[in-house]
């Protein structure tokens, strides 16, 4: 993830041909270039965040029962932020994500390593079959993956149950104590092979000599994994990583979907099934607007923490 | 077989590249490695081979029979014909969706992000880390906390459940730019910008000329992930669209399996369309995986 | 230079164009249609209704009016049930400035429906003329400050389904009383079945049993709305099933219809079903259960009440944005108050009970092979169509009252009763009322 400055061999090159032609089309080519980019970036991330920021700060109030005798808009402060802070709800799908990020991204990170390094291992047979079959799930959108698991996870149709019923258990996979967890098996299950094949990437790009001379030194695999690999492939793992942590604080699909079958998960079980919910069921389009900022802020607040985190490590 | 048997051995040393330097393999080794392999494949393969079972069974088969075992009674036809034709085809419509949505979608988004990323790493201009600077913001914002105002804001403008409410949003791919980029400064060699523009070509021309063909590798990534992203979007979609003509698969067999409760015939109908809308990209995954390399790890290497 | 006139121009141009967008970025749902004129009838040209519903197979019935009116053609468009998905489609179409011409709304989400201005009053478009054909209390339910904002279309009365094998096991018959339930319930779990659910996550069951205990949870007054949720009757019935829960005479483990509880009816670990008239198709569905069910009255209360309550039922509301208000209304009113109509929807849509009480539909005046030849609508639930609590009135923002309660029943495994849960309730939903912009008081005892 690190970021160069960019580099500066066109404006000499344009200098020296002196030509004033030449400058401006160098001046104007970088925007007109950028210019569809940058249009769409305007219309579909820029806009919808003021918008979104505006709204947050609206208010509705209506007079009589329906609002029938008149309904009017006024600047509200922070009132919305503290009405989606107040909804116990709310911040307990951010509690949620939380332990669940905490728990689900570093087993999700660390299977996928496993993997990748077992494959690259020259032991390994079949790499390039095992290595589709992991990274099938990635290609399963997240909503079928979750009808697929929902399947095995309903009483009555799932035969992991009954298998488990041969051992005398009776899992509840879609309780409230277990739900969370089931939700995090679909994530992992989805995911993992997708995070696999970008450190197997960077996995690929360390050059033999290091090889060479760790087998001179008579390393072991796991120590050559241990001491070579693993540091080679950091920045792999910091990009996956903060990858994983947007995923789950965007967390919908799979909740949404899981509701059919698990009463357990309520309507605002994450919070951005919390946002939606907020919005087209209540109808409160100005809390779900606070509470996608404060979706974004989280994000980007834990985003920039592990790079901090991570580089400080680093040096 | 007994050819085959015979080959590992040789194996290694035909491949190059990361496995000249392993030391012998052990057989013992060999067999924990590849064990552990086999298990993690059938814990990600299972789900796919439960939908494989469960769509060759009736509604009555599916409760009532092992769901890793099939049925006596072989009916994936009859409930693959019921899944294309019921509604009038309303599956191969959302299919059809989803590929206009993810192909184009992806397509589009490449070339913009890789305009954008050539732009940024080749040009010195005012404003450059700046702009840079937002973009890369945008890959930190979740996409769904942009979907609610986004709606709001399309609904202003009339776009709201139309073709275009899914597909704009699509064609922006911050991630896809930010690649670009990397890609490009580790790549595009300035010394064949300057030959071309002594030819006299122009700066968008040497673009399209010379940059395209030097980013190809990282354009492919790019144009995966948009893809698969594109493809598996959820959320968008839900928001967006009220229309099911214009739905993608996603939401489709979703409002199927909504209906299971009420009316368990639907189950065949979505366990038959989970599987006829894994089936592509499954074949797409296994053959495209060998092309998900390029770029994404080049620039954060150094 | 020119280029930097141009670059400025480009950013003069965007950021007006971003501006104008911004300030039509109003609040969706804050305009009222309801206060423009009204909309005339169109004269001889053909024109074409949508109707979103999710009742299966609801064109075939459509068909049959568009038959007989080639000017007005319905086209009807499938969506998910409600709450499952139908009401935020309905929400975000309305919200864009679209949305079809009749949606299905349910009873209890009209007000929510008003609070967004997606509705039409319809007796600015001569609904009166259609309501002596409606039975009384369900027009009552769609008229609201004045005004009326939906076509009943079914309704869900209430009865006991119960499996009379496992009764006679038990040596027991269908209970009279709550209390009579209780007991036979004991006797069943002595068998290791359970009477009923009690679906923790879905309030609208509890709603409907405090409705028959004489509950009315809300009132709307001169000054604004008036809550009465932890009133002596809705609290008799928390109070019944905490106890009932405590026990372990039902089943809070899965609820009605789910895949668990097909398959716990079938092996008879589930006995009855309290629940609408409309249940009937979907315990038809239980494997083996032809023969064994029967239908009863439902319990009551001891401390009075009603004979029976409503679940469900849903209305045709003619939506903000439609263009034909007038002949929306005349097709909501002949799909849901003739006799064709009707028929129709029954025999297609399995659609629940008729709203128009001369009516009930020719096929539910058969005798049932399923539920042991009995005559079970005429018998069973056409009298309990007649024994409802007339004060009943629904709220806005009653899918996010349910949550609450709902979201309070499920601490009950964590030790909390449903009591606390329903005061708890009461005071939240409060807050929910001032923070969208209306006025409420707590009844003053």
């Amino acid at each position: 993830m690190s970021i160069t400055t960019p580099q500066r061999e066109s404006r000499p090159a344009a200098d020296r041909r002196g030509g004033t032609r030449r400058v401006s089309a160098v001046t104007r080519a970088p925007w007109l270039l950028l210019a569809p980019f940058l249009a769409l970036f305007l219309l579909t991330f820029i806009l919808p965040i003021i918008v979104a920021v505006i709204s947050s700060f609206t208010k509705v109030t209506r007079g009589g029962l329906f609002g029938e005798t008149g309904v009017t808009s006024k600047f509200a402060g922070f009132s919305n932020y503290a009405q989606a802070l107040a909804d116990g709800n709310f911040v307990a799908s951010m509690g949620r994500m939380l332990l669940f990020g905490v728990v689900q991204v570093p087993v999700m990170i660390v299977l996928a390593t496993i993997l990748a390094l077992l494959l690259e291992a020259a032991s390994a047979r079949w790499p390039g079959f095992f290595r589709a079959a992991f990274f099938l799930p990635y290609g399963v959108p997240g909503v079928i993956a979750t009808i697929l698991w929902s399947f095995l996870y309903v009483p009555g149709l799932s035969p992991l149950i009954d298998i488990a019923g041969w051992f005398g258990l009776s899992p509840d996979f879609l309780g409230p104590s277990a739900v969370l967890w089931s939700i995090a098996n679909i994530v992992t299950w989805s995911y993992t092979g997708y995070n696999m094949l970008i450190i197997i990437a960077q996995l690929k790009a360390i050059p033999t000599e290091v090889y060479e001379a760790a087998k001179v030194d008579g390393a072991s695999p796991v120590r050559v994994a241990w001491t070579i690999q693993l540091p080679l492939i950091r920045p792999a793992l910091v990009l996956t990583t903060i990858f994983s942590i947007i995923g789950t604080l965007q967390l919908f699909a799979e909740p949404q979907v899981l509701q059919t079958v698990s009463p357990a998960i309520d309507s605002q079980y994450t919070p951005n099934l919390s946002a939606y919910t907020t919005a087209f069921a209540y109808n409160d389009y100005n809390v779900a607007a606070a509470q996608a900022v404060l979706i974004a802020v989280v994000a980007f607040t834990l985003s920039f923490a592990f790079l901090a985190f991570s580089n400080r490590k680093s040096s | 077989m007994t050819t085959q048997l015979t080959k590992p051995v040789t194996k290694p040393a035909a491949k190059p590249s990361a496995k000249v330097h392993k030391p012998g393999t052990k057989k013992s080794t060999t067999i924990v490695v590849t064990g552990i392999l086999v298990v993690a494949a059938l814990y990600f393969l299972a789900p796919v081979y439960w939908v494989l079972v469960a769509s060759t069974k009736s509604t009555a088969d599916l409760f009532s029979t092992n769901g890793f075992a099939f049925a006596a009674n072989f009916n994936l036809w009859n409930n693959l014909s019921q899944v294309l034709s019921y509604d009038n085809g309303i599956f191969v419509r959302w299919f059809l969706n989803s590929i206009l949505y993810a192909g184009i979608g992806a397509l589009l988004a490449t070339y913009i992000a890789a305009a954008g990323g050539y732009a940024l790493a080749k040009y010195q201009f005012r404003g450059n880390n700046l702009v840079f600077g937002i973009i890369l913001g945008g890959v930190l914002v979740p996409g769904t906390a942009t979907a609610l105002p986004l709606f709001l804001l399309f609904s202003q403008m009339g776009l709201a459940n139309t073709y275009w409410s899914v597909l704009l949003p699509s064609l922006v791919s911050p991630f896809g730019l930010f690649l670009c980029r990397i890609y490009a400064q580790a790549t595009v060699d300035p010394a064949l910008l300057e030959a071309a523009r002594l030819d006299g070509a122009g700066e968008i021309r040497i673009f399209h000329t010379v940059g395209l063909r030097v980013l190809t590798p990282a354009l492919v990534t790019v144009f995966l992930f948009q893809l698969v992203g594109v493809w598996n979007n959820y959320f968008l979609p839900l928001v967006m669209l009220s229309d099911t003509k214009l739905y993608p698969v996603t939401l489709g067999l979703n409002t199927w399996l909504s209906q299971v409760n009420r009316l368990p015939e639907f189950y065949q109908l979505t366990t038959g369309g989970v599987l006829l809308s894994i089936i592509p990209l499954a074949i797409a995954m296994v053959v495209l995986q060998r092309f998900w390399r390029g770029g994404l790890t080049e620039g954060s290497v150094k | 230079m020119p280029l930097v006139t141009r670059r400025q121009l480009l950013h003069g141009g965007l950021g007006t164009a971003a501006l104008g967008l911004l300030s039509a970025c109003a609040t969706p749902g804050t305009h009222s249609v309801n206060t423009a004129p009204t909309i005339a009838s169109t004269t001889g040209e053909k024109i074409t209704i949508e109707y979103w519903s999710w009742l299966k197979d609801l064109q075939v019935v459509a068909d049959i009016w568009n038959a007989a009116n080639p000017n007005v053609q319905v086209k009807t468009v499938w969506i998910p049930s409600g709450n499952q998905g139908g009401y935020p489609k309905l929400y975000s179409a309305l919200a864009a400035g679209g949305g079809p011409d009749l949606a299905q709304v349910e009873f209890g989400v009209i007000p929510s429906f008003m609070m967004v201005n997606g509705l039409v009053d319809i007796s600015r478009y001569g609904a009166a003329e259609f309501a002596g054909r409606y039975d009384k209390n369900l027009w009552n339910q769609v008229s609201f400050a004045g005004g009326v904002y939906g076509i009943p279309q079914d309704s869900g009365p209430m009865a006991t389904y119960y499996q009379s094998e496992l009764f006679a096991k038990v040596g027991a018959t269908a209970p009279a009383t709550w209390d009579e339930w209780a007991d036979v319930a004991a006797e069943l779990r002595k068998a290791k079945t359970y009477i009923d659910c009690f679906p923790l996550s879905d309030a609208a069951v509890f709603t409907a049993f405090a409705a028959q205990a004489g509950a009315s949870w809300f009132r709307a007054d001169e000054d604004g709305w008036v809550i009465n949720m932890s009133d002596e009757a809705t609290l008799e019935v928390a109070r019944f099933f905490d106890k009932a829960i405590d026990k372990d005479l039902v089943q809070t483990g899965f609820t009605p219809f789910s895949p668990g509880w097909f398959a716990a009816a079938g092996k008879g670990e589930i006995a009855t079903l309290t629940s609408a008239s409309w249940a009937d198709a979907l315990i038809a569905g239980i494997s083996g259960g032809a023969g064994k069910w029967q239908v009863a009255d439902m319990p009551r209360w001891s401390s009075g009440g009603y004979g029976s309550s409503y679940q469900g039922g849903s209305t045709v509301g003619v939506m903000a944005n439609s263009k034909h208000p007038r002949e929306a209304l005349e097709f909501a009113a002949w799909l849901t108050s003739t006799q064709e109509g009707i028929d129709a929807e029954i025999e297609h849509c399995g659609i629940g009970w008729s709203p128009a009480p001369e009516i009930i539909g020719t096929p539910r005046t058969q005798p049932s092979d399923f539920f042991s030849g009995q005559n079970y609508n005429q018998d069973i639930f056409a009298p309990a169509a007649l024994e409802q609590n007339t004060q009943w009135s629904w709220w806005p923002s009653q899918q996010q009252s349910f949550n609450i309660l709902s979201d309070g029943f499920r601490q009950k495994a964590s030790g909390t009763t449903l009591v606390d849960a329903v005061v708890a309730a009461e005071e939240k939903i409060m807050t929910v009322f001032k923070n969208s912009g209306l006025s409420i008081r707590k009844e003053s005892a």
